[in-house]
């Protein structure tokens, strides 16, 4: 009997780990051993050079933009549609008439891709005739005309709200599940004892919302983090890398000037973010866990 | 929705209600602006959009941009590539999936805990850590500009998620079901495709609408993989076309809508089963 349930386990697990192995963890590993290297993504002649990438890491320019763009783009990414998911998700709850119609229409970006997002925006942003130009020469009544995905100081941020625009409605249906976990008979309580709705929000409804913040927070920083085709339709990265970010800077020097030791070198930074950010997320899952046994 | 508040005693016009309503509207407006304004643009003369007349209620309908994109037939071979690409990727790796996730729902062993947290740490990656070595692998087995390494890459980029939703979903499936089958004489394989299985259509239903959308939005991938225009999915033959239409906008427009087609039906038919899938997959990460 024992010995039948090994035997299946063997048989049903080897298809799914040797994909699995082949084509995600051994390429993970390889990617450490190419950023050792001077690879340049065609020739067989390629050399050991020790840490070399990663010193250049330091002496780059670009990268050190890329980083501090990444670290913006992620605190943005986190706390816009954090922000404004949880708001979305508490006026939706409150039973308000046509809630689906609203949960559907907030949600609908999402099933968008990314390259589809980035295209509707560049059209938002438009200097000529786009939303936004529109409505300012609207409300101030003068002739607005600003190339926002053109100028260094707002490419970034114009890309940014784009990004959340599509992100918001995921957090909102994770507040939402959360909400739903809430028992009805606590929310009975609070109106019994006569709590007011902020009390009620602030003091009974935020703090059991904490797995699904934990939640919200860790998908925000995974995904800004993978972020790159929402960049490459709208900015490319530029104007001059104002709106570069790490995985934007990762594939240019690895696929636009063929320099993939250093691109591996990149991309290990890149794992040991993710890497951090999911060893912070698992374990606060667990502590929630704990806290709700 | 649910009815959780309604045991409170609700007067017939709750002003707080109505402010809510108020809000949610204009907020919900707001969301809806730049789709509507891709709809808007799709039905008017690239005249009328340069004219500023974009954001006007069109008065006749003008339908020749949909007409230049659906006889594009470039539009036609990536709408194919994207399918030939996206149904054998869903259905692959939801087949491993199944294989896993049963193995951790039904037959624990040591250790196999740590192992499954380690699949499922695997959908938390950014792809950008393996690009390099996968673009040497296919180079190496001369796959580079075929359709093969997007779907090899989708079906095992897809194990984490597939292996964490059929967990879950198997883990439901009472012991006592399975012990019965196996002491009537069933095999694993069995318990696994007479009983676990037929009880699972949900989770089917939730994994296909998921893993279809995430392929065919897919860019990344078939970016580095691919070269030849015969060879592009669809969301990387929109950027191409881009090009070609460049100041087109009206044929953007139209061809963003028909790119987002299949998954907007998607999102319509089965919005409550990629809802579903989206918090699960996130909640019991």
């Amino acid at each position: 009997m024992e010995k039948d349930k090994t035997l299946w386990r063997v048989a049903m697990l080897i298809p799914p780990l040797a994909v699995f192995g082949i084509l995600v963890v051994w390429p993970l590993f390889s990617s450490f051993y190419y950023s050792i290297t001077n690879w340049n993504g065609f020739s067989a002649d390629y050399r050991y050079v020790g840490f070399d990438n990663f010193l250049q890491i330091f002496h780059d320019p670009l990268f050190t933009r890329a980083a501090v763009n990444t670290v913006i783009w992620m605190l943005a990414a986190v706390i816009v549609p954090t922000g404004l998911g949880l708001v979305l998700a508490l006026l939706i709850d409150s039973q308000v008439p046509g809630a689906s119609v609203f949960k559907s229409i907030f949600y609908l970006p999402i099933c968008l891709s990314a390259i589809v997002v980035g295209q509707i925006w560049v059209w938002i942003y438009q200097p000529d005739w786009g939303l936004l130009n529109t409505a300012i020469s609207l409300v101030t009544g003068g002739n607005s005309h600003f190339a926002w995905l053109a100028k260094p100081g707002t490419a970034l941020y114009a890309v940014i709200a784009a990004w959340s625009w599509q992100q918001t409605g995921l957090a909102m249906v994770i507040f939402l599940a959360g909400l739903t976990a809430i028992p009805a008979d606590l929310i009975e309580v609070c109106h019994i004892e006569g709590a007011s709705s902020g009390q009620r929000i602030r003091q009974v409804v935020l703090p059991l919302l904490r797995p699904a913040t934990v939640v919200v927070v860790a998908l925000g920083l995974i995904n800004s983090l993978k972020g790159f085709d929402i960049l490459y339709i709208m900015t490319g990265g530029g104007p001059f890398n104002s709106s570069d970010t790490l995985a934007m800077h990762m594939y240019n020097e690895s696929f636009k000037k063929y320099h993939m030791g250093y691109g591996s070198a990149i991309s290990v930074v890149l794992f040991l973010i993710a890497l951090a950010i999911i060893f912070a997320y698992f374990r606060q899952l667990r502590k929630v866990d704990e806290i709700y046994e | 929705m649910n009815d959780r508040f309604a045991s409170a005693a609700m007067p017939s016009f709750n002003p707080w209600q109505a402010a809510i309503f108020v809000c949610l509207t204009v907020l919900a407006l707001l969301f809806l602006a730049p789709t509507i304004g891709v709809l808007l643009s799709s039905l008017k003369t690239t005249e009328d959009i340069a004219l500023g007349k974009l954001w006007s209620f069109p008065t006749s309908l003008y339908l020749d941009n949909f007409r230049t994109v659906l006889a594009d037939p470039a539009i036609h071979t990536y709408f194919l590539n994207t399918l030939l690409i996206a149904v054998p990727a869903t259905a692959g790796s939801i087949v491993l999936g199944i294989l896993s996730g049963y193995v951790f729902a039904k037959l624990p062993f040591r250790g196999s805990d740590v192992l499954f947290l380690a699949i499922v740490a695997g959908m938390f990656f950014p792809p950008q850590v393996i690009l390099i070595p996968l673009f040497r692998l296919f180079n190496g087995l001369g796959l580079l500009d075929t359709l093969w390494p997007m779907i090899f890459v989708h079906i095992a980029m897809g194990i984490p998620i597939c292996t964490l939703m059929m967990r879950n979903f198997f883990a439901t499936v009472p012991a006592a079901l399975r012990e019965a089958a196996i002491i009537e004489g069933a095999s694993e394989w069995q318990v696994l495709t007479k009983v676990a299985l037929p009880l699972s259509l949900p989770a089917l239903a939730v994994l296909s609408t998921l893993q279809f959308t995430w392929i065919w939005n897919d860019f990344l991938w078939p970016l580095i993989f691919t070269q030849s225009d015969d060879k592009r999915t669809i969301m990387l033959g929109l950027v191409f076309l881009q090009g070609q239409y460049s100041v087109a906008w009206g044929i953007q427009g139209a061809l963003s809508l028909i790119a987002s087609l299949p998954t907007l039906i998607v999102f319509l038919f089965f919005q409550r089963y990629f809802i579903k899938g989206m918090t699960m997959g996130a909640v019991k990460g």
